[in-house]
């Protein structure tokens, strides 16, 4: 159970929202600009909302009436920019590794086979395929042992043939290692596949709440 | 309409601030025209004028330096003449006012920085190094030695605790409030520290140098120059 | 070349050298400070940084002097326990650094603002901590704006001529850099001298381009 009371003002664009959400993988779906990516901001502790309550089951992150503003570092939550980000000074590995969580972690071997990545290595980052730099950058989120996973349109920078792979590996990620994940599209279809429940995001507001029907 | 008289343009010795500055308010009273005073190290000036810079009269504070604009033809024939004469002292900053009886008491351990015009060059460190070398001490207080770019900043050195001691002229060092004399070089054991003057060939205005000259040598020029610490030709 | 000019060229590159190391950790956490913080004064602190750029040297020298001077507020403090600063090579140090500060910081600064702070976020969602998130991200990625940044102020200091002379002299042996003895050496006429230092000023002015630009150069054939 995933509490987003969300009241966020930003460069004029206002972002209002009040849900209570619960599935294993929870899908924001909206039009560009409607403020996805700000609520994943939100929740990852990038951007602060001027008031409410973001929490994870019973753990807090942000509440404003609590005078709780936990920094991103400590928040345990996994990002994924929806250009991978990966920093561009590292090899592979070094960027998979970089928030590698001593102890309470998926073994490095395990995540790298759930997302079919084994053969990357040591190389660097220069030169890998979206569809690459896409799962390395959720191996990388998923090596700091978070308690959820933020994708941001894991699949605009990935060709629509190499597509057919990541949902896949995020099925497997969703079902073996049991991370929630918030998965943020602007793809109706693309989120039935893989949700459990929608929010519908337009404008800042939230227009539509609710478990997938099967349609 | 009246033209008003072309300035002079006087480059002159650092240590002829003061005494050039009251002579100009004098000149200009008597005769309404405006002398332009460029001061600095003598070496410097020789070389700006061979240069070809625009100076009606120059003064300098040593026979060398005037020597040098002579032989690159930049000296009027005929114009060269002995403005005045100074001495030699050593000054400390007030604070530690005392008397050397000997020069060689610069050599105590207490003193750590001498500020002397560079003997390389500028008339009073020149005149400086030659009585040390006389005196056969030159070579054990050059390592102490800070050499500044003209006489006023050696003064200036020692004004601002900077410098242990300083080589000045005996008209510098009453204008500066927080030093005091603590040594007279005796005149007769080093060269007579002498200020020739001539009319200089790159200027605009020669006659008015001639003119500045004629007034300076002879009386009221020789009074201001007298009241400032100077010594004059008799 | 004769043995004076041998030991102004090794001096002057020694004191730059000294002053580039001292000003490196000083400028790249100024740079970054302004680049990525916002706090009470900063706009002063910039300006501050800056002025040494636009002010004359001399006048910066003079500054320098009256604040290290023996009668000064820090050189009064440092005089009783028997340290002199003006007129010693420290002061050729100070007056360098001070003069090439500004030209690190900028450059650094830019170097910072270029990093795009994304990167430094999504390192703070993998748990990094600031300073962790400052050494192994924004440093790197800012690592040639800042060697650029220094090898500015490196050749700023080499030339480094009013505010030297006014705080540290022309002491033979001791505080005569090579743009100091360049004029010294022309006021007392040794012209001679005087153009073998200039032939080594303009050799090093050609070393720092060329190797300036080999690293531009280098930064482009990576990308």
């Amino acid at each position: 159970m995933i509490t987003l009371q969300i009241d966020l003002v930003q460069d004029g664009f206002t972002l209002r929202i009040d849900q209570r959400v619960d599935g294993r993988v929870v899908a924001i779906v909206g039009p560009s600009g409607s403020g996805k990516t700000t609520v994943l901001e939100a929740i990852a502790g990038l951007r602060t909302p001027r008031a409410g309550r973001i929490a994870i089951g019973d753990r807090t992150l942000f509440s404003s009436a609590d005078g709780i503003d936990l920094p991103a570092r400590d928040r345990r939550v996994g990002y994924v920019p929806q250009d991978a980000l990966l920093f561009p000074h590292m090899s592979v590995r070094r960027n998979i590794l970089y928030g590698a969580a001593p102890g309470n972690r998926p073994p490095v071997e395990t995540v790298l086979a759930l997302l079919e990545i084994e053969a990357l290595g040591d190389r660097p980052v220069a030169g890998l395929s979206g569809g690459e730099r896409q799962r390395i950058a959720v191996a990388r989120a998923l090596m700091s042992a978070p308690s959820l996973l933020l994708l941001d349109e894991p699949l605009a920078s990935v060709d629509v043939p190499l597509r057919r792979r990541i949902v896949p590996a995020l099925e497997r990620v969703r079902d073996e290692l049991q991370v929630p994940m918030i998965y943020v599209t602007h793809d109706r279809a693309e989120a039935a596949a893989i949700a459990d429940w929608t929010l519908a995001l337009d404008a800042g507001r939230v227009v539509a709440s609710g478990e997938i029907d099967t349609q | 309409m009246r033209w008003a008289p072309e300035a002079v343009v006087v480059f002159a010795a650092s240590s002829l601030t003061n005494v050039l500055d009251a002579a100009a308010r004098a000149y200009e009273r008597s005769t309404g025209v405006t002398l332009l005073v460029n001061v600095g190290a003598s070496n410097s000036q020789a070389r700006q004028i061979i240069d070809g810079a625009p100076a009606d009269v120059f003064c300098s504070a040593d026979e060398a330096q005037m020597d040098v604009v002579e032989r690159a033809g930049k000296i009027a024939p005929g114009t060269r003449l002995v403005l005045a004469f100074n001495h030699l002292v050593v000054v400390v900053p007030k604070e530690r006012a005392r008397r050397l009886s000997a020069i060689a008491e610069l050599l105590d351990p207490s003193v750590r920085r001498i500020a002397v015009g560079d003997p390389a060059a500028v008339p009073v460190g020149v005149y400086t190094r030659q009585y040390l070398e006389r005196a056969g001490l030159w070579a054990r207080i050059q390592p102490r030695l800070v050499p500044t770019l003209n006489v006023r900043a050696a003064l200036s050195a020692v004004e601002a605790g900077n410098a242990d001691a300083a080589f000045v002229y005996a008209t510098d060092a009453p204008l500066a409030s927080r030093v005091a004399v603590a040594f007279e070089v005796p005149a007769d054991q080093m060269p007579a520290i002498v200020y020739p003057a001539a009319v200089a060939t790159g200027g605009r205005n020669a006659d008015g140098g001639r003119r500045l000259l004629a007034f300076l040598e002879r009386e009221p020029g020789r009074a201001i120059f007298v009241s400032f610490g100077f010594g004059v030709p008799t | 070349m004769t043995g004076a000019a041998w030991q102004i060229t090794a001096f002057t590159l020694a004191v730059a050298l000294v002053a580039t190391m001292l000003m490196l950790p000083i400028g790249v956490w100024l740079a970054w400070l302004l680049a990525r913080r916002r706090f009470p004064g900063r706009a002063l602190v910039d300006t501050l940084v800056s002025l040494p750029l636009v002010m004359p040297p001399v006048a910066t020298g003079l500054i320098l002097l009256k604040i290290l001077g023996r009668r000064g507020p820090i050189g009064s403090l440092l005089a009783r326990s028997g340290i002199d600063i003006v007129f010693t090579w420290k002061a050729v140090v100070i007056a360098m650094m001070v003069m090439g500060l500004p030209l690190l910081v900028r450059t650094a600064r830019t170097g910072f603002e270029q990093v795009s702070r994304r990167y430094e976020d999504i390192a703070e969602t993998l748990g990094a901590t600031p300073s962790r998130v400052f050494f192994t991200i924004s440093l790197p990625l800012a690592f040639r704006s800042i060697v650029a940044g220094a090898l500015l102020a490196f050749s700023r200091a080499i030339g480094e001529f009013g505010a030297t002379i006014m705080v540290a002299g022309a002491i033979p042996g001791r505080t005569r850099t090579l743009a100091v003895a360049i004029f010294t050496m022309t006021e007392a006429g040794d012209d001679h001298q005087a153009m073998v230092l200039l032939a080594i000023a303009v050799a090093i002015g050609f070393a720092a381009v060329i190797f300036t630009n080999r690293l531009i150069r280098h930064d482009h054939a990576a990308n």
